[in-house]
């Protein structure tokens, strides 16, 4: 399972028919990945291109069709690319193989959670609980302020934050945030709770300030008492609420 | 520059259905701390709970009884003028206090749009 953070892209070009031990060397290498326990691999087909014997395969012209140029991508950590490699080395007898350093937004898999002991488990403790006071119609380049700073930090992997709306308030602007008659003219208060390890907390607030135009951020001690799945479930603290 | 300053968070738990003069006692709080120049109040009003009475707080067809909390962040000097006030206010409901440390944000150069 691929992680998050820095890995290996390798993208290997080969021939559509060039053999491989009396197959296809591009299922060939698919097959040896897949036993090999890649996270994943894609092969795509060229419309057009040439290599290092400088003939044009092209799908214009039916006499150049033959030779097609394919790509195979696969992207693992570097420790895996480096078990893989001399056997890839070897295999590819007429081609092209690359390997550059690249970075891992997101893993995502639909059928299976992230697994229960996350990073987060060691959260478990002392731990920096953070407010953020802003106005429900504070926009973010065009969005609402509080979905953007949501979005912003599952992006960082915070363990968990909670946005809670206002019934009543007045702040930083000076003006009563106060729900109107119409339903869709509101400017209510709005606070974002969020919990992490004061080192995550610390950098998230820097994110979320320059974010921010307006309003206040306020920064408290707790303590965590359970995690389910890497998550905090319930705290409880000095300050909590 | 970022500048983190201690300060004293506020929060106060009662009734949604609790009066002061005639007007709910959130309204009557907020209007309270913007005469005593403070510097912000903000109410949620929560699902459900209990407090004192031991009397579940939730809403009825009718009777508006959730629970609600104002939370108030300012200095210490500033949240012992208020205390007194609200004390006398609220008949029922509990007031506590944690320390807290805050950052106030004015970025009038991130402009919105």
């Amino acid at each position: 399972m691929l992680q998050k953070g820095t890995a290996k892209k390798v993208t290997i070009f080969i021939n559509e028919d060039t053999q491989h031990h009396l197959s296809s060397l591009c299922d060939s290498i698919l097959t040896f990945l897949l036993h090999k326990g890649v996270s994943g691999a894609t092969a795509t087909r060229a419309m057009a291109g040439f290599g290092a014997h400088h003939e044009m395969h092209t799908t214009k012209i039916e006499v150049l069709t033959q030779h097609l140029p394919v790509r195979i991508e696969f992207i693992e950590s570097a420790e895996k690319v480096d078990e893989l490699m001399p056997t890839l080395y070897d295999m590819v007898t007429d081609g092209l193989i690359e390997v550059h350093d690249t970075q891992i937004i997101k893993v995502a898999t639909k059928e299976r959670p992230a697994p229960p002991l996350g990073p987060h488990t060691e959260l478990k403790g002392k731990a920096r609980l953070m407010r953020i006071y802003m106005g429900e119609s504070d926009k973010w380049r065009g969005e609402p302020l509080f979905e953007a700073i949501l979005k912003r930090l599952r992006l960082m992997d915070i363990a968990g934050a909670t946005v809670y709306r206002g019934i009543l308030g007045y702040g930083a602007k000076g003006h009563t945030h106060k729900s109107g008659l119409l339903p869709f003219s509101r400017d209510l208060p709005v606070m974002i709770s969020v919990v992490d390890s004061e080192e995550k907390v610390t950098k998230a607030m820097s994110e979320i300030e320059s974010m921010m135009q307006d309003g206040i951020i306020v920064l408290s001690d707790v303590d965590v008492v359970r995690l389910v799945h890497g998550r905090p479930a319930m705290e409880s603290s000095n300050a909590n609420g | 520059m970022r500048t983190v300053k201690p300060a004293k968070l506020l929060r106060l738990h009662f009734g949604e259905g609790e009066q002061y003069r005639g007007k709910p006692l959130y309204e009557a709080i907020v209007h309270r701390c913007k005469e005593l120049k403070i510097a912000g109040a903000t109410v949620f009003r929560g699902l459900e709970g209990y407090g004192e009475t031991a009397e579940i707080h939730r809403h009825h067809l009718i009777r508006k009884d959730q629970p609600i909390v104002v939370t108030i962040v300012d200095t210490e000097e500033n949240l012992k003028r208020l205390i007194p006030e609200v004390e006398e206010m609220m008949d029922t409901g509990m007031i506590a206090t944690s320390d807290v440390e805050y950052v106030r944000i004015e970025n009038p150069a991130t402009a919105a749009g």
